[in-house]
């Protein structure tokens, strides 16, 4: 059986400007995401997550290597048969109902009338729009039409669901929901494929991880494997010093009493000193690596190879 | 063909829902009652001139509406990202192209129909009962609607709609001297001349042989064979511009 999604030497070179200078969206790019696996796709603005995912589901062509979905080429229209897929800052028909808008995509999947109705009325609800089922799509705030965005993307009961920053312009209860609905598509082994700013979220909902930089993937794996040198900082509270230990960072004083922050290997030397000096060692907390550090590391990282390719070829 | 109807639908849905095109086809019907006032202007043959005042409104209505939904036609799914849901649909760019331009020819012949109706029932009732050659015009009016519509949708896979507007209007215009163009080509002095107009003449369409709005306007029967012949060539032309755009859209990235 194969994979729900499989990349492979996903390459995509755009021409730009007058003298159509050649720029790299995407470097080679190989991944494959197990059916029933809910995959984060995360990395900092311009790494190329949107330009990844428009080829995946056959918006863009790519220069070189292929996607494909439950097994078939993404660029056929058979393969989206099963996808549903929710864009970046989404945008639908302004004249359309909420209502109409969902029933013109079950349309396009060839759903018979009763069906089209049936999910219809069943997605608005699931996305908390019953009440605005016959409003028309111009008049809804930018969470609404994002919402909107999430039902149409469910609206076949995709086996697939690629969703391009699904928790933008949704407030806290948004981002539940939509939390709640890829938690429930994993319950019912459909696989979920998005890209998200809000980090916490893609920690807690995602089987695996895959972190993209410049076009590049530099690092994937589960959430556990890729934190599994977990300790990113320790917080030690201490009392005794009268100026804080060279390299540690102050949280919080209160007369001798310190809050101060260093790095793991910063911790022995703290304790040494501060005991030394005849204080005392109220609580250490080590801290522990989430996936902002781990992002904020592999920026760091490939830094200087970025400045070198700065994504335009000579 | 079941997505493709759909696709027809919403695009009908669009137009008949924009308030610019209810206002041209206010003004198309302002044109149709004013030229009965000509009555009032004109010495001679009165009706043939009303006649042709009505019809010239109609087919000039008619073509503007054309441009100015056919130049958006694409190009606004693309500005509105709202081709970024409907192109990942299991449907092809093919369906995409000819589900808008179907949308947009409906309804362009609804308000076709819509205008020859308010004519049979201003002017006919005023002026008698219509020639048979108003049937003539009805029908290569819609030919040449296609055409045009074909080629607003060409344009607008590739072009923004300012850009789009000027090439279609650049066809549009040629297309309706292309006879004239054939004429300069056989009397120009110099081969090169002569060949360009040559050229320029078998490529660009002819709008002109589907313009039989001065026959319908001085009840001159228009041939069934004329008829045949130019709706003939008309959709054939039709079909290889919108051929030549769908061509074009399958191999744009949709950003």
């Amino acid at each position: 059986m194969p994979p729900a999604i499989e990349i492979r030497g996903l390459r995509k070179v755009y021409r730009t400007g007058f003298w159509m200078r050649p720029h790299v969206g995407l470097e080679s790019l190989d991944l494959e995401i197990g059916r029933g696996e809910v995959f984060g796709f995360i990395g900092p603005n311009g790494a190329g997550k949107t330009t990844a995912i428009r080829c995946l589901v056959g918006l863009q062509a790519p220069t070189a290597g292929e996607a494909r979905i439950l097994g078939l080429d993404a660029r056929w229209p058979l393969a989206r048969r099963r996808l549903g897929f929710l864009p970046e800052r989404p945008s639908f028909h302004p004249h359309l109902t909420a209502r109409e808008l969902l029933d013109f995509h079950a349309r396009l999947f060839d759903l018979p009338a009763a069906e089209r109705r049936r999910r219809t009325a069943h997605l608005l609800e699931r996305v908390d729009l019953g009440r605005f089922a016959d409003i028309r799509v111009s008049r809804f705030s930018k969470g609404m039409i994002q919402r909107v965005g999430v039902a149409q993307a469910l609206v076949q009961d995709p086996e697939v669901l690629v969703l391009d920053e699904p928790m933008s312009g949704l407030d806290p209860p948004g981002r539940a929901l939509v939390r709640d609905i890829v938690l429930e598509e994993r319950r019912r082994g459909h696989t979920v494929f998005f890209s998200s700013h809000i980090l916490p979220d893609i920690e807690s909902i995602c089987d695996r991880v895959g972190v993209l930089l410049e076009g590049r993937l530099q690092a994937e794996g589960t959430v556990a494997s890729l934190l599994a040198d977990g300790v990113a900082y320790v917080d030690c509270t201490v009392i005794g010093p009268e100026d804080p230990p060279l390299g540690a960072t102050v949280l919080a004083r209160q007369q001798d009493r310190w809050v101060l922050r260093v790095p793991p290997d910063g911790v022995a030397p703290l304790l040494r000193d501060v005991l030394a000096a005849g204080g005392r060692v109220l609580q250490v907390t080590p801290g522990r690596r989430s996936l902002e550090d781990l992002l904020l590391d592999e920026v760091a990282r490939a830094r200087p190879v970025h400045q070198q390719r700065l994504g335009v070829l000579a | 063909m079941r997505a493709l109807v759909a696709i027809a639908a919403t695009t009908f849905r669009e137009a008949i829902r924009d308030r610019v095109l209810a206002s041209l086809f206010f003004v198309a019907a302002l044109l149709l009652g004013a030229s009965l006032a000509a009555e009032e202007i004109t010495i001679g043959d009165q009706a043939k001139v009303i006649r042709g005042l009505a019809l010239g409104g109609i087919s000039l209505s008619a073509s503007v509406m054309a441009m100015f939904l056919g130049v958006g036609l694409v190009w606004r799914e693309l500005e509105q990202r709202t081709i970024q849901t409907v192109a990942t649909r299991p449907i092809s760019r093919t369906t995409f192209v000819l589900g808008k331009y179907t949308g947009l020819v409906v309804t362009l012949a609804a308000l076709v129909a819509g205008m020859l109706l308010l004519y049979l029932v201003l002017i006919g009732t005023h002026l008698g009962t219509p020639h048979p050659s108003l049937a003539g015009y009805a029908v290569l009016l819609a030919v040449d609607l296609m055409l045009l519509t074909a080629w607003a949708t060409f344009f607008s896979t590739f072009a923004g709609p300012t850009m789009a507007t000027v090439f279609t209007l650049s066809t549009f215009v040629i297309g309706h001297l292309a006879d004239d163009i054939h004429r300069f080509g056989e009397q120009a002095a110099t081969a090169g001349v002569h060949g360009v107009a040559g050229v320029l003449y078998w490529v660009l369409p002819n709008f002109q042989v589907l313009d039989v709005q001065a026959q319908a306007a001085h009840e001159v029967p228009v041939p069934l064979d004329h008829v045949l012949r130019a709706g003939g060539y008309g959709l054939g032309y039709t079909f290889l511009v919108l051929l030549a755009a769908v061509l074009v859209f399958e191999r744009r990235d949709l950003n």
